[in-house]
C-alpha cells in the first residue's frame, strides 16, 4: 500500500518536472507583456489575453511558415513512409545476394550524424538547383528519416507470417493485390509509427532548415518563428510562447488522432502457433 | 489421365535437401495422402504442388501443363495451410469470401457460396467474428471453408484437421470424404496421423527424410509394406522389429534371431544370407502357446481386446493382441508363437528393403486394413 503511494507519487512528480515547462510555455503565451516580468512571477495570468496570438497571425508571416512545415512535413512522410514500406518488403520477402548486408549499410548510414552529411548535401542541392526550396529539405529529411523507418517497418514485416501472403497468393491474389489487400492492413501500426516518427521529425527540424532555406518563401516554422521573432535587441518571449504553443497544436493533433490506431491491436490470432 | 505429375523433383534449401528425387502420378479425381513423421517434407511438397516453393529440379504437371512457371493463382488449386493463415483483419464471412472476389465472382452469387460452406462447415453463426476470437478447431474450418468454397482442379490440404477434438475430427473426416466423392476432385492430403490416411485415401505416400518410401493404396502400405521405415510406421500398435539374420539352405530360408528361429520359407531375389530383419504384426503372434519363452511385460485393455507386450529372455519385447477374455497378468511366464506366414523379412538399415516374395497375398486380420470408404459406399 505505502509502496503503491510512494510510486505514485515518484511518478507524479517526474510528471509535473517533465509538464512544468509545457505549463509556462502556455501561461506565459496568454500574460499581457507587462504582467510577464514581474516579480515575484504570478502563476496564473492575472489578466488573460490572446493578443500576441492575434498579433502573430495578423501583423507576422507566422501562417506562411506555419503552411511551409505542413507541406515540407506531409510531403516527407508521405516519401518516407512509401520507401520505407517498399524497401522493408523487399528486405524481408525477396532473397538476394547481399540483402542482410545492405539491411546493415543502411542502418549504418543513420549511426552518421547528420551534421557531417550538411555541407555534401548542401552543395548537392545547389548544384541541382533546388536550394531555398522545400523539396531540397524533403530530400534532406528522408535522407535521415528512411534508414530508420525502414528498420522499423522491417522488424514489423518480418512479424507478418509468410503463409498469410501465400494463402493469398493461392486464392488467386496477384503478388501486388496480396500486397495490398492482406500485408498493408497488418502492416499499418507499423506504418503509423513510422509516420508519426517522421512527421515529427520534420516538423521539429531546425539544423537543416537553417543551412538549406534562406529565404522567406521556403522556411518552416521552427527557422521561421526563430528568425522573426529573436533579433540581437530584444526577444519577445509572448510572441514566441505563442507560436510554440501554435507549433505544437498539430503534433498534439497528430498523436492524438493516430494513437488510437496504434492501441487498437491489429493483427493477433491470425496464424496458428 | 494423371492429373498431378511431379517428375524427378528435388527441393534444397541451401545445402539442406528437403525433398529428394520425388516421383508420384496422382489421377483424376484421386484422393492421395502424404504421410510421414515430421520434418520429412510434405509441407515443402505441397507448397511446390501450389506454386510458393520451386522444385530445384524436375518437373511438375497439373493437368497436362507444366505448371513449374505458374503463378500460385493460375494453377487452380486451392489449399489449407497448416498454420491456417486466416487474413486477422478480415471476418469469418470475409476470409472465406475472399478467393471467390479475387475469381471476380458477383456479389450476389458470392454471400449464396459463402452461406453454403459455412453451414457445412458449422460455421453460420461465426461469420462475423474475427480469426482470433476463434478457438483452434473453428479457425481450421474456416481455413477449410476458404478452401471448399471454391471448385478448384485440385486440393492440397496441410493437416486440415489437426486441431480438431476427435468427435469433430471424425465428423469433418466422413465430409471430406463425402465431399470428394461428390465433387470428384483430385485431393492431396498431408497428415502424420496415420488412421486419416488409412481411412480416407485411395493411395497413400509414405516419406520419410524427403524420401518417397512407398506410394500405394492403404491395404498394399498395410500388407505389404515397401521397407522396413514403412512396416514401422505403419498400424497401431506397431511392428515388431527384430534384427537377426537369413540363412539358406536349398532355396528355403531360415531366420535366426537371438532365443528363436523362424521358417522364412522362398524370399524374394533380393534376399542375401546376412544380417536382416523379421517384423510381425502384434495380430501375428500368438500369445499362450508356442516354443518361445517369455514374461508379459504390460497389459493394456482396450475392451475389445488387449495389448500385450511380452519380455523375450534375452530383453527384446514383442507386442501381441488377445482376446479380451483371457488377461494375463503382468510377471507372468507366457509361450509364443510367431506365424510365420505373415511374417515380412527386411534388408540390413532402418530403410532396408521388404524381401518377401509375394507382393500382396496376405489375408491379414487387420482392423486398421478397412477403408472407411469402402464402408460408406
Ligand atoms: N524455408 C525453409 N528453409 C530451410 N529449411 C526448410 C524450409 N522449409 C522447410 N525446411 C526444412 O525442410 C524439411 C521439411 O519441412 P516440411 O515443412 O516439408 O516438413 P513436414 O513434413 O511438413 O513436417 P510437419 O509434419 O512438422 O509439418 C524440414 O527439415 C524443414 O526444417
Ligand atoms: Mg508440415
Amino acid at each position: 500500500m505505502l509502496r503503491k503511494i510512494a510510486f505514485n507519487l515518484f511518478a507524479w512528480s517526474i510528471v509535473l518536472m517533465v509538464a512544468f515547462p509545457l505549463f509556462w510555455m502556455l501561461v506565459t503565451s496568454v500574460k499581457p507583456q507587462f504582467e510577464l516580468f514581474r516579480r515575484p512571477p504570478t502563476i496564473l495570468p492575472e489578466t488573460w489575453t490572446f493578443e500576441h496570438y492575434w498579433k502573430l497571425l495578423s501583423d507576422t508571416n507566422f501562417l506562411g511558415y506555419f503552411w511551409n512545415s505542413v507541406i515540407l512535413s506531409t510531403t516527407t512522410t508521405i516519401v518516407v513512409v512509401a520507401i520505407a514500406t517498399v524497401g522493408a518488403y523487399s528486405l524481408v520477402r525477396f532473397r538476394y545476394k547481399g540483402r542482410e548486408s545492405l539491411a546493415f549499410l543502411v542502418l549504418f548510414t543513420y549511426l552518421l550524424p547528420s551534421v557531417v552529411l550538411i555541407l555534401p548535401l548542401y552543395l548537392m542541392l545547389v548544384q541541382l538547383g533546388l536550394s531555398n526550396t522545400i523539396t531540397s529539405l524533403v530530400i534532406a529529411y528522408t535522407t535521415f528519416a528512411l534508414p530508420y523507418a525502414l528498420w522499423l517497418l522491417r522488424s514489423f514485416m518480418a512479424g507478418i507470417p509468410e503463409d498469410l501472403e501465400s494463402a493469398a497468393l493461392v486464392d488467386g491474389a496477384s503478388r501486388l493485390g496480396a500486397f495490398w489487400d492482406i500485408i498493408l492492413p497488418q502492416l499499418l501500426p507499423g506504418i503509423i509509427s513510422t509516420a508519426l516518427f517522421t512527421f515529427i521529425l520534420s516538423w521539429n527540424e531546425y539544423l537543416y532548415a537553417l543551412v538549406l532555406v534562406n529565404s522567406d518563401d521556403a522556411r518552416p516554422l521552427t527557422t521561421g518563428v526563430m528568425n522573426m521573432l529573436i533579433s540581437s535587441f530584444n526577444i519577445e518571449w509572448s510572441l514566441l510562447m505563442a507560436a510554440s504553443v501554435m507549433m505544437s497544436v498539430p503534433l498534439i493533433i497528430v498523436f492524438a488522432f493516430l494513437q488510437s490506431y496504434l492501441t487498437r491491436g491489429f493483427g493477433a490470432g491470425g496464424v496458428k502457433g | 489421365m494423371a492429373d498431378v505429375v511431379l517428375s524427378n523433383v528435388h527441393k534444397k534449401f541451401g545445402t539442406f535437401t528437403a525433398v529428394e528425387d520425388l516421383n508420384l502420378d496422382i489421377q483424376q479425381g484421386e484422393f492421395i495422402s502424404l504421410l510421414g513423421p515430421s520434418g520429412c517434407g510434405k509441407t515443402t511438397t505441397l507448397r511446390m504442388l501450389a506454386g510458393l516453393e520451386f522444385p530445384t529440379s524436375g518437373e511438375i504437371r497439373i493437368g497436362d501443363r507444366v505448371v513449374n512457371d505458374v503463378p500460385p493463382g493460375d494453377r487452380d488449386i486451392a489449399m489449407v495451410f497448416q498454420s491456417y493463415a486466416l487474413y486477422p483483419h478480415m471476418s469469418v464471412g470475409q476470409n472465406i469470401a475472399y478467393p471467390l472476389k479475387k475469381r471476380r465472382v458477383p456479389k450476389t452469387e458470392r454471400a449464396g457460396m459463402v452461406a453454403k460452406t459455412a453451414e457445412m462447415l458449422q460455421l453460420t453463426p461465426l461469420l462475423h467474428r474475427k480469426p482470433k476470437e476463434l478457438s483452434g478447431g473453428q479457425q481450421q474450418r474456416v481455413a477449410l471453408g476458404r478452401a471448399l468454397v471454391r471448385d478448384p482442379k485440385v486440393f492440397l490440404l496441410d493437416e486440415p484437421l489437426s486441431n480438431l477434438d476427435a468427435k469433430l475430427r471424425g465428423y469433418m473426416r466422413a465430409e471430406l470424404i463425402e465431399l470428394h466423392q461428390r465433387l470428384g476432385r483430385t485431393m492431396v492430403y498431408v497428415t502424420h496421423d496415420q488412421l486419416e490416411a488409412m481411412t480416407m485415401s485411395d493411395r497413400i505416400a509414405v516419406m520419410e527424410g524427403g524420401k518417397l518410401q512407398q506410394f500405394a493404396p492403404p491395404q498394399e502400405v498395410y500388407r505389404a509394406p515397401a521397407n522396413r521405415f514403412v512396416a514401422s510406421f505403419i498400424g497401431t500398435p506397431g511392428m515388431n522389429i527384430v534384427d537377426g539374420s537369413l540363412h539358406e539352405d536349398a532355396g528355403r530360408w531360415t531366420f535366426t534371431a537371438p532365443g528363436f528361429s523362424v521358417d522364412a520359407g522362398q524370399l524374394g531375389p533380393d534376399a542375401r544370407p546376412g544380417p536382416a530383419a523379421m517384423g510381425i504384426r502384434p495380430e501375428g503372434l500368438t500369445i499362450g502357446s508356442g516354443p518361445i519363452q517369455g514374461i508379459t511385460q504390460l497389459v493394456e485393455q482396450t475392451g475389445h481386446e488387449n495389448i500385450t507386450v511380452v519380455r523375450l529372455e534375452d530383453g527384446l519385447r514383442m507386442t501381441g493382441r488377445t482376446a479380451p477374455d483371457r488377461l494375463w497378468r503382468t510377471g507372468e511366464p507366457v509361450q509364443l508363437s510367431i506365424d510365420a506366414r505373415q511374417a515380412h523379412f527386411f534388408a540390413e538399415g532402418p530403410t532396408g528393403k521388404r524381401l518377401n516374395r509375394d507382393v500382396c497375398t496376405m489375408d491379414a486380420p487387420g482392423s486398421n486394413g478397412t477403408s472407411l470408404k469402402e464402408a460408406t459406399s
